[in-house]
């Protein structure tokens, strides 16, 4: 704040007062959020040994330098789980997007009667927790007894009696992806619906006068006005599938999924970053984790600046 | 305000309703296979058969195809302990959003209406922090947490996840908009820097720290990982997630019952969001509308 009058070195009550009521939350983030960060990086140059008892094991860890990173960046399994990971957000993310964008524009409409209680259906499953959504998943696409392969034998595709939907390399992804779309478009739908009131309505009365056709109002009108939001949930959504890991132990029974030959490797298709870094950390290469860690922010950090890039030329 | 013509309703009608059915159908499954009797959780049929009853006939001589007798269980079987894991589970996120809320509302007061050196720097190096995906706190987390001495100890469970950033933005953002004057004014009456907190910041922040808690709340009724990692498999706070999680690997899956199980974590959860839905918009809103 430089219009502020410069205040003097010397601690006032008040300052002091200042100090008192941050420190429980400050110490807190310190010691879980702050320290944390330098610490894994720490980590990342070391690993554990096989002969340390599981209490002292981060203490007995040993140094590797680059080596973690080294293993890491020349394991196929790793970059399979990267791809398979921003395959992932590669489906879930447009999807996802179209769908609230879509509800949004038709629950955005006050003369619909029973709008809010929509709204509030399509926003529920959003609350509810990760792990028994994916659970009562497994149950829906059960291959036997699930309706969706059912209601495709019906359709005359049966290929989905056979296979199932979890159960094969080609189709678990996208089986995943749509099932969190389902539970994930009303939050989307509720940003939207903000976003689209904040759109001037004088806007909209211009596009009529000049003869915009529907179309063109939501193509030249409305999306770009909502590029902003749209970016945002952009960036939120590739954070979340960076941060993905319980739908895809749940969805997967713990496994990762069906094996898939990745050049030459065998991996589970459903294997995505979190669920790797999950497996080095349960099978104590904490070493590895960190460093899987570390990489992983690095990527978390470049899309927050393209961001910050494209927010940025939009204001030029 | 007028409603729509008669056709542009049905119009709509027609494609909301396919995608509501979608959307609501893990719930209904839910409930639906919960309430199934043994051995029909993974039948496709939902209306008995020749030889079923709906629900169980004293005679006895037809199968019922529906009970109640899987929330018994769960409730009630001392081998499946859903009661305990349900209260670990409420015990931990009503812990944990309490103790979010309070740092979050002492910290935010000090961030919105004190001054003192580093201040804006300290903020924006918390705020800073947001940027980092959750994920890559479990090594260290974990290995902190582990020195500590605090596995398989509510300390684990809760501590780690009470500096919350996000809640601390959203408590300072809403008390920097409270007038300087109501301070000045308590000071003037000789309130004391504690009182003027307690009786003046907190009660106007009320619906703020309300909406905090049940995101908070929420949150961590499903935080499966973490508490999945801090507790090993014979302690005694495992929480619903990961209890249904050993159920699910253990045992060769009773679906009816473990939906059932699914029920105690998916309704309250329901319910406390129906009710207090403005809340929770108020929250997810905030998130997303910038200064």
């Amino acid at each position: 704040m430089p219009n502020q009058p410069r205040r003097t070195r010397r601690l006032t009550a008040d300052a002091l007062w200042g100090y008192i009521f941050i420190a429980p939350f400050v110490v807190v983030a310190a010691v879980f959020l702050v320290f944390p960060i330098g610490y894994s990086f720490y980590l990342s140059l070391r690993e554990t040994t096989l002969y340390s008892s599981w209490y002292n094991q981060f203490s007995d860890m040993v140094w590797m330098g680059a080596g973690n990173y080294v293993s890491l960046l020349t394991s196929k399994v790793f970059w399979y789980s990267l791809l398979a990971t921003f395959l992932y957000a590669a489906l879930l993310i447009p999807l996802s997007l179209a769908a609230s964008l879509s509800l949004a524009l038709v629950l955005n409409n006050q003369r619909l009667p029973g709008y809010q209680a929509l709204r509030s259906a399509f926003f529920l499953p959003h609350v509810f927790d990760v792990f028994v959504v994916g659970i009562i998943w497994l149950l829906l696409f059960n291959s036997t007894s699930g309706p969706f392969a059912s209601l495709f034998e019906a359709l005359g595709i049966t290929w989905f009696k056979v296979h199932g939907f979890l159960d094969n390399p080609v189709t678990v992804l996208p089986s995943i992806a749509f099932a969190m779309v389902l539970k994930g478009m009303g939050f989307g739908m509720v940003l939207f619906i903000v976003a689209l009131h904040n759109i001037p309505e004088s806007i909209f009365e211009a596009a009529d006068i000049d003869g915009a056709s529907p179309a063109q109002k939501l193509f030249r009108v409305t999306i770009p006005l909502l590029r902003p939001m749209i970016l945002f949930l952009v960036v939120t959504s590739l954070m979340g599938v960076l941060n993905g890991f319980t739908e895809f132990y749940a969805m997967t029974r713990a496994t990762g999924g069906p094996s898939v030959s990745f050049l030459g490797e065998t991996v589970q298709a459903g294997r995505v970053s979190g669920l790797h870094l999950y497996r080095l950390f349960d099978e104590s290469f904490y070493g590895h984790a960190a460093a899987m860690s570390f990489i992983l922010l690095v990527i978390a950090l470049l899309i927050t600046a393209v961001n910050f890039k494209l927010l940025g030329d939009r204001s030029q | 305000m007028r409603p729509l013509p008669p056709k542009a309703m049905l119009a709509r009608y027609a494609v909301l309703l396919p995608v509501l059915v979608l959307v609501q159908l893990p719930l209904v499954w839910m409930i639906v296979t919960a309430l199934k009797a043994p051995g029909y959780g993974l039948v496709l049929r939902f209306i008995p058969g020749p030889g079923e009853t709906w629900f169980e006939d004293a005679t006895g001589a037809a199968k019922n195809m529906y009970t109640l007798g899987n929330f018994r269980n769960v409730l009630f079987d001392a081998d499946f302990p859903f009661w305990r894991f349900a209260t670990n589970s409420a015990l931990v996120a009503g812990g944990c959003a309490l103790m979010t809320v309070a740092l979050c509302a002492t910290a935010g007061y000090g961030f919105a209406k004190k001054q003192f050196p580093g201040r804006d720097r300290l903020f924006a190096l918390l705020i800073a922090a947001m940027l980092v995906p959750g994920l890559i706190y479990m090594v260290p987390q974990y290995a902190i947490v582990l020195k500590f001495g605090w596995i398989n100890t509510w300390a684990a469970m809760i501590v780690p996840h009470t500096a919350n950033i996000f809640g601390l933005f959203l408590l300072r953002q809403h008390i920097r908009s409270l007038p300087d004057s109501l301070i000045e004014a308590a000071k003037v009456d000789g309130a004391h820097e504690i009182s003027i907190f307690g009786r003046v910041i907190l009660p106007l922040s009320v619906p703020v720290m309300v909406t905090l808690f049940l995101l908070t709340f929420v949150g961590q009724w499903s935080n499966f990982l973490w508490q999945l990692i801090v507790n090993t498999p014979d302690s005694k706070l495992i929480t619903l997630p990961v209890g249904l999680s050993y159920f699910q690997g253990q045992y060769s899956v009773q679906w009816e019952r473990m939906m059932a199980g699914a029920c105690f974590s998916i309704i309250p959860v329901a319910v406390l969001f129906l009710v207090a839905q403005r809340f929770f918009i108020a929250g997810l809103t905030a998130g997303s509308v910038k200064e």
